[in-house]
């Protein structure tokens, strides 16, 4: 009788064992569901929930809040994702945070991760329908790395004929064994530092020199820092556009005097018009001038020969001699 | 006389073993009920078969991990070996070897049990008393089978998940906490119910069947003998065939 007893307890211990480890592991499942607990609905539509399913987790800042509840199709467009969230995050998440669905890993399952945004909002109620945004897909990533990795391919390439190149150079190598490249390279440096020292030097004299023409030293400074010279020249410049407006009127002036001359060449009724456009009055008066010419020559000719006149030889004679009196 | 060929002597042995499963549905809610024959059998089927059963799981689970890591460490998912090896523990083998180890035991001590009790008439001489010798005998035992299968897999689970946490410790290092989260994290509902569940129906089959061919011994010894071995290898099997079956229905009712 005592052994059934004590046959019984153990029985009783053993079957107790098992309950309670698998109403634990029961537990503890429910637990990572959100199944116990106070719990409250959000809601986000997609286009494509790109492989979730019910039962997958929420996170928000990397900590799992939630699972996937449901999904709805709400349309041939639309998808509505049902997230049942742990109460004790409803004042953390705000009403403007984005929804967006990631893979767990590389590999992993896919979770729904909830991100907050920096601008101040009301915290979320129950059944609120958050704003979705796109993340980036496995497969769009693995397309990137494609063209990267072609990419990288071509500059291999091209790289390595670059290297065979340079390996096959032989002015290259020529020129990296010179042992004299070195010096001149030094030399070079040295007089690079030397010029960079007298620029230094110039620099600074050309610094004094902004300094005295800003203190008002030497004439330039002067001219910029005396007020009575900026009066002057102002004054000057005054007159200078005075003198303007007055060669201004003058120009307009003489180009109406140029004008009327021009009017009274072109139809005048004077002697000017005549002389431009009358060819007949032209040829009476280069006759008249051959006739003067012809009369000069004429006149030269009896002055001659009263110079030889023994009337006048004497007066002639005196004057020459004055002349040459004058010119010693 | 008429020979059967083997297909009929199959199908004869499959329905005589659906009439006996039939008449136990019909039997163990009837009074009188052997409940302190019941509490006798769930202490030698469940209690008595837990060191066994918690051998196996150890192992099974301490194996399983070692042989796993390389592929995974292959991989590159290491921090994934306490996941999969708890799905796989929760969802199949747990359930699976301890139900075979569960056949092998206690199918055949029922097989041989009843047999030799049938073939020493003392199964007639119960009817003569005045017992009904399958209410004291198979229902009891049945039973039993029935709710002790569960609680030793629930058992061999535990344990072999602590034979896999020592399996990563051997060549990695994982806290319990941790290897403990990373199991339950990635179990659902899904993974533990339908195994639960389906140990019901394999503690169902093994003690239908190890009853029904103890019951129905004969030959003499010789026929305990085969009684005992036919029990464990029917068991066996049956237990494959209801593991299929449990599958296509979680997979049917969108628990996969």
């Amino acid at each position: 009788m005592i052994k059934e007893s004590i046959n019984n307890i153990k029985l009783g211990a053993f079957v107790l064992a098992g309950l309670i480890f698998i109403i634990l592991l029961l537990y503890l499942i429910g637990k990572n569901q959100h199944l116990f607990g106070a719990s409250f609905i959000l809601k986000v539509r997609v286009d494509n929930v790109q492989g979730l399913r019910p039962g997958n987790n929420v996170r928000y800042a990397g900590i799992d809040v939630g699972t996937v509840k449901k999904l709805n199709i709400i349309n041939d467009q639309m998808i509505e994702i049902e997230m049942v969230i742990d109460q004790k995050v409803q004042s953390i998440i705000k009403k403007n945070a984005t929804v967006s669905i990631k893979t767990d890993g590389l590999v992993g399952n896919k979770v729904l991760e909830i991100v907050g945004a920096k601008i101040p909002a009301l915290p979320v109620k129950n059944g609120d329908l958050l704003t979705p945004k796109k993340s980036i897909d496995t497969d769009e990533m693995l397309r990137t790395l494609s063209k990267t990795n072609n990419d990288l391919a071509f500059i291999t390439d091209n790289l390595k004929i670059t290297v065979t190149r340079i390996n096959n150079s032989k002015a290259l190598w020529n020129l990296l064994n010179d042992e004299t490249i070195p010096q001149h390279v030094k030399q070079s440096a040295k007089n690079i530092q030397d010029i960079t020292n007298k620029a230094n030097n110039m620099a600074n004299h050309l610094q004094i020199m902004v300094q005295n023409i800003q203190s008002g030293k030497g004439t330039l400074g002067k001219i910029i820092a005396d007020t009575v010279i900026a009066a002057n020249l102002n004054s000057t410049i005054l007159s200078i556009q005075l003198i303007s407006k007055h060669a201004d009127s003058l120009t307009q002036q003489l180009s109406r005097t140029i004008q009327g001359i021009e009017k009274s060449i072109i139809n005048g009724p004077g002697a000017i018009h005549a002389l431009f456009n009358d060819t007949v009055f032209s040829n009476h008066i280069n006759n008249s001038l051959q006739n003067i010419q012809n009369g000069t020559d004429g006149f030269n000719q009896n002055m001659e020969a009263l110079k030889h006149n023994f009337l006048f030889r004497g007066y002639f004679n005196k004057l020459e001699k004055e002349k040459r009196k004058l010119n010693k | 006389m008429h020979q059967s060929t083997p297909l009929q002597l199959f199908l004869a042995e499959v329905g005589q073993i659906a009439r006996f499963a039939g008449k136990f549905l019909l039997q163990w809610f009837k009074p009188r009920y052997e409940f302190a024959e019941f509490i006798r059998q769930c202490f030698i089927i469940g209690y008595q078969s837990l060191p066994l059963v918690g051998l196996t799981g150890f192992i099974m689970g301490l194996v399983l991990t070692l042989q796993l890591r390389p592929s995974m460490v292959d991989y590159g998912v290491e921090s994934q070996l306490p996941a999969i090896v708890g799905i796989a523990i929760v969802r199949e083998i747990g359930p699976v070897i301890t139900a075979l180890i569960f056949a092998g035991k206690i199918g055949s001590r029922i097989g041989a049990e009843l047999g030799s009790m049938k073939v020493t008439e003392q199964i007639d001489a119960m009817e003569v008393s005045g017992t009904n010798p399958f209410k004291y005998l198979v229902v009891t035992r049945v039973l039993a089978a029935i709710c002790m299968l569960p609680v030793l897999a629930i058992l061999s689970d535990a344990i072999s998940l602590y034979g896999a946490y020592l399996g990563v410790n051997i060549k990695g290092s994982t806290s319990f906490r941790l290897f403990w989260m990373l199991v339950v994290d990635n179990l659902a509902f899904n993974d533990v119910l339908p195994a639960f569940i389906k140990t019901f129906f394999f503690g169902f089959a093994v003690g239908v069947i190890g009853c029904y061919k103890g019951y129905n011994s004969k030959k003499g010894t010789e026929g305990v003998g085969q009684s005992a071995n036919s029990a464990v290898v029917i068991s066996s099997v049956v237990i494959f065939i209801i593991d299929l079956l449990a599958v296509q229905i979680t997979d049917f009712l969108g628990f996969n």
